[in-house]
């Protein structure tokens, strides 16, 4: 393989090289450069990881792509230990690990292992990889950026080149506590992001790690039918605020005719909103509706929104399919990952096995638990889930009970997809409703109850309840 | 976004028809200089709002008129064909053979559940034909009788049918020396029970409008036509599009869209106490004046500031509270000096953007739980309103009528502690402690306002 490829087989050696990332795939880089979120990472053991599933396979077709980051600059130092990933390399530096360690330890994992090693200079006791040539800081900056990227696009933001490097890291340190990892280091990193790419390795783990947020950028750009409705059953517990002495000291006191307006302008918002979706609402039925029978999908019947407006303006088919084309390069590599997954989390087990040493907290062994479970799980992974009704679906128009709308969920990982039933919907919600407002009347008896005490006190007033 | 209106009684259906005569007639007059696109997408959210596109060319207005008596609804049926540019659907009227008396209690506690099913159901055709039913508004005198009895009812009835609706409540203040002895006892149960059903109650005094037709306009003898007239005018500087100022260009204005009638309600009542709304226009001239007037913003401002002392007799806003840190009793502040909630001004013609509005976000004309960045808020557009080059409206919520409504508070408790006329009510359904309740009601709306 080296002799027929060897701008591939640099891969199998491990050589960063953006530069030539870029002679061998242009294309690539280019969408990698303008959605780098997206950046195929971990193409880590590729080799040891296909080869697991093929064990004995001649050719194993090397990984395509590197995780390359947008950053300007020439090419990397050369390391045989990481295909591609600067930050590894930049965790084993500052763990200051024996340089064969950690992919030695996962090459063992597999027989595979072999195949990747073909292209490698043979023997464990490899030279050890050159210093990179670029400054610790640099790395770590553009691992903030990474989780910047990342973090953004799931939140539904945008960001830009020019984003300050001090936003960066404050955006990523309070998305990180967001969605509940609250590892102290994390926090104390310094704002202009020159060191810390070890935290953010593991923090990056913990992500990937995190149920459904991958699933949730995947979700993010996603095109768009323009059917989707939201829908959630879930009983969310929202917290018990403890009932404390007042917070605020005499600067801080609002008055509570304040808070009364305020809560007012955001009723007579919802208000507004319900209308708009209602109009939402009808306008679908009616594309719906006008259209059935149109679509060559059986199942569905009629068109979507895209597809009905692609049929009054069909010179924004280009836009669409360059959509389709970007999504399905997602996906792709949102596969690949996912083939590639159980060699990352061997690395990790690996990686922080040797940083015992620096007294990981419970979180990292928290972590390699469950990465243990995880990898003993992945054959379970496409086991159903309990039917709660959560998510986007779309809305589809069945003719035949005209007084009822079915919606489709659509997920990427299931076959089938699940389809629930309107009226079963609004009966869960309808439900839900009841015992909220059961549970509402009760807090209002509550404060009755208190108010009537506290009015009892008080000489020669009457007190009218509302 | 569309908007149902509901005319009630007699009064409700004459207002109701000008309204809509007014409306049709600006939104085809002359635009002003604001450029053609402006001017297309204002007079395609006017039409959208209170019209309904039909097969044939003439817009039918998004209305329901009801009344006992078919004589008034007869007529603003046949003016409106007649006008050739809009009319009522011929299905979206409801009226009875002959009247019902002049009784509060009967139009409340009879007509109105007798008919609800018929009225809720023309209700529900018109909401059903908006694709986005942006609320209600009603249109009814406060102090009359049955046509006051049924619009009470038929609010409450609207509220229990379109709970997330908004729904204001436009009300006629009537004459201080009115002819019905009972029309304070009207007056208070009206009120009372509007304030529990809708989002807010716009208010016009006939005293008010007499004033300006007699003093501004310069009409002699001045008929009820007349009085309605203004008030449609009124009534339509406020309803006809305008937007955000959010938008800084012409090119924003196109693209931010029209302003829903939820976000009036969303700047003015968000508070469930406060709910009742003043209004002034300026300015009102008689139309053969109009060609040769030219007006400046500062001018007609301050004249606005200045009109407004007029109809409020003599509280002038120039006048400011002492200082903060002197103490001042709430009362005394009310006597003096006419506090608002909020403020919302819109602002129609020529140089729309140019306009300084520092006097209206003075801190020491609001309430002090309120900054004025929440209390006051402006809209503009550059298309002009009804042939006039500059024009601008101030929906105000505020104590300008705690005067009047303590007076007829303050009568009909005299009245009803000596039990006057109070057979008529009981007769009906309409029980000593209902009154009670409400007396209670406006009584803690007279405290909240007081205690601005």
């Amino acid at each position: 393989m080296m002799q027929r490829d060897p701008g591939r087989c640099r891969d199998m050696q491990g050589i960063a090289d953006t530069s030539r990332e870029m002679q061998t795939h242009p294309g690539r880089c280019r969408e990698l450069q303008t959605h780098p979120g997206r950046c195929r990472h971990i193409q880590g053991d590729a080799g040891s990881c296909r080869a697991r599933g093929r064990a004995g396979a001649p050719a194993v077709p090397p990984p395509r792509g590197q995780g390359a980051l947008p950053r300007a600059g020439g090419p990397e130092g050369r390391s045989r230990w990481s295909p591609g990933r600067r930050e590894r390399r930049d965790a084993r530096a500052a763990a200051g690990a024996a340089p064969g360690a950690a992919p030695g330890a996962a090459a063992a994992a597999g027989p595979g292992a072999v195949c990747r090693r073909r292209g490698a200079v043979p023997g464990p006791a490899a030279p050890r990889p050159a210093r990179p040539r670029h400054p610790a800081p640099r790395q770590s900056l553009d691992f903030w950026k990474l989780l910047y990227v990342l973090l953004k696009q799931i939140h539904g933001g945008s960001w830009t080149e020019s984003d300050a490097i001090g936003a960066q890291v404050r955006f990523v340190q309070w998305a990180l506590w967001y969605h509940g990892y609250r590892r102290p280091q994390l926090r104390r990193l310094p704002a202009d992001g020159s060191v810390g790419s070890r935290e953010l390795l593991l923090a990056f783990s913990w992500l990937l790690h995190c149920p459904g947020l991958l699933q949730r950028l995947l979700a993010h750009n996603r095109v768009q039918t323009g059917d989707h409705t939201s829908v959630c059953t879930c009983e969310d517990d929202v917290p018990e605020r403890q009932e404390g002495p007042g917070e605020a000291g005499p600067e801080g006191r609002v008055d509570v005719r304040y808070l009364q307006w305020l809560h007012g302008r955001l009723r007579l918002q919802w208000c507004s909103l319900h209308a708009q979706h209602q109009e939402q609402c009808r306008l679908l039925h009616k594309i719906h509706s006008f259209t059935s029978g149109s679509h060559m999908d059986q199942n569905l019947g009629h068109f979507s929104v895209t597809e009905a407006d692609l049929i009054r303006h069909p010179e924004n088919y280009k836009q669409l399919l360059q959509l389709l084309e970007s999504e399905t390069t997602q996906l792709e590599a949102f596969l690949e990952w996912k083939q590639l997954e159980p060699v990352y989390w061997q690395w990790m087990v690996a990686a922080r096995e040797e940083l015992q040493k620096e007294r990981f907290s419970a979180t990292a062994r928290k972590a390699q638990e469950s990465t243990e479970l995880k990898l003993r799980g992945l054959p379970s992974l496409c086991a159903p889930q309990k039917t709660r009704m959560h998510g986007l679906c779309r809305l589809v128009l069945r003719s035949k009970q005209p007084a009822s709308k079915v919606a489709s969920g659509q997920c990427v990982s299931k076959e089938a997809a699940a389809a629930l039933r309107a009226a079963e919907v609004i009966r869960e919600l309808q439900l839900r409703e009841a015992s909220l407002q059961r549970e509402l009347q009760q807090l209002q008896q509550q404060c009755r109850t208190r108010l009537d005490g506290i009015a009892e006190g008080l000489e020669g007033v009457i007190c009218i309840s509302p | 976004m569309s908007i149902v209106t509901v005319q009630l009684g007699q009064c409700g259906n004459q207002i109701g028809h000008e309204l809509f005569s007014a409306l049709c007639r600006d939104s085809r007059g002359t635009h002003g200089l604001c450029s053609n696109n402006e001017n297309q997408s204002y007079q395609d959210s006017c039409k959208e709002r209170f019209f309904c596109e039909e097969e044939s060319a003439v817009p039918a207005a998004r209305a329901v008129l009801v009344d006992m008596e078919p004589k008034v609804i007869s007529q603003a049926l046949s003016m409106a064909a007649s006008s050739g540019h809009w009319r009522y659907s011929s299905h979206s009227h409801f009226c009875q053979k002959q009247g019902s008396g002049n009784n509060w209690a009967n139009g409340y506690c009879v007509h109105g559940p007798r008919h609800k099913e018929a009225i809720m159901e023309l209700v529900q055709r018109e909401a059903e034909r908006c694709d986005r039913l942006g609320g209600f508004l009603t249109i009814m005198s406060m102090a009359g009788g049955t046509g006051s009895g049924l619009g009470a009812f038929v609010t409450q009835c609207l509220r229990d049918a379109f709970p997330t609706s908004f729904i204001l409540n436009h009300v006629i203040w009537p004459y201080g020396t009115g002819e019905v002895i009972v029309q304070n006892y009207n007056s208070v149960l009206t009120l009372s029970h509007l304030y529990h059903s809708s989002d807010a109650l716009l208010v016009h005094e006939n005293d008010v409008i007499h004033k300006i037709c007699a003093q501004l306009l310069n009409i002699k003898q001045i008929s009820f036509r007349d009085v309605n007239q203004v008030i449609a005018h009124q009534l339509g500087s406020v309803f006809q599009p305008a937007h955000l100022p959010c938008a800084v260009s012409l090119s924003d204005m196109s693209s931010c869209g029209f302003l829903l009638s939820g976000d009036l309600l969303e700047s003015l009542v968000p508070h469930p106490e406060f709910r009742m709304l003043g209004l002034r226009n300026i300015p009102q001239m008689a139309e053969s004046s109009l060609p040769y007037s030219t007006f400046s913003w500062p001018g007609l401002l301050r004249q606005m500031l200045i009109a407004n002392a007029q109809m409020e007799e003599g509280i002038d806003w120039q006048v400011r509270p002492p200082q903060a840190g002197s103490c001042i009793p709430c009362t005394n502040k009310a006597l003096h000096f006419n506090t608002s909630i909020a403020n919302l001004l819109i602002l129609r013609g020529k140089d729309v953007h140019s306009v300084e509005l520092g006097s209206f976000q003075d801190p020491s004309l609001y309430t002090s739980w309120l900054n004025p960045q929440d209390a006051f808020t402006a809209w503009k557009t550059p298309r002009a309103f009804n042939k006039y080059e500059k024009s601008a409206a101030l929906v105000s919520n505020s104590q300008f009528l705690l005067k009047p409504l303590d007076s007829i508070v303050g009568k009909a408790w005299n009245m009803f502690a000596s039990k006057a006329y109070l057979h008529q009510y009981t007769k009906f359904g309409i029980q000593e402690e209902d009154f009670l309740d409400c007396f209670t009601t406006l009584e803690q709306v007279i405290s909240s306002y007081t205690n601005l």
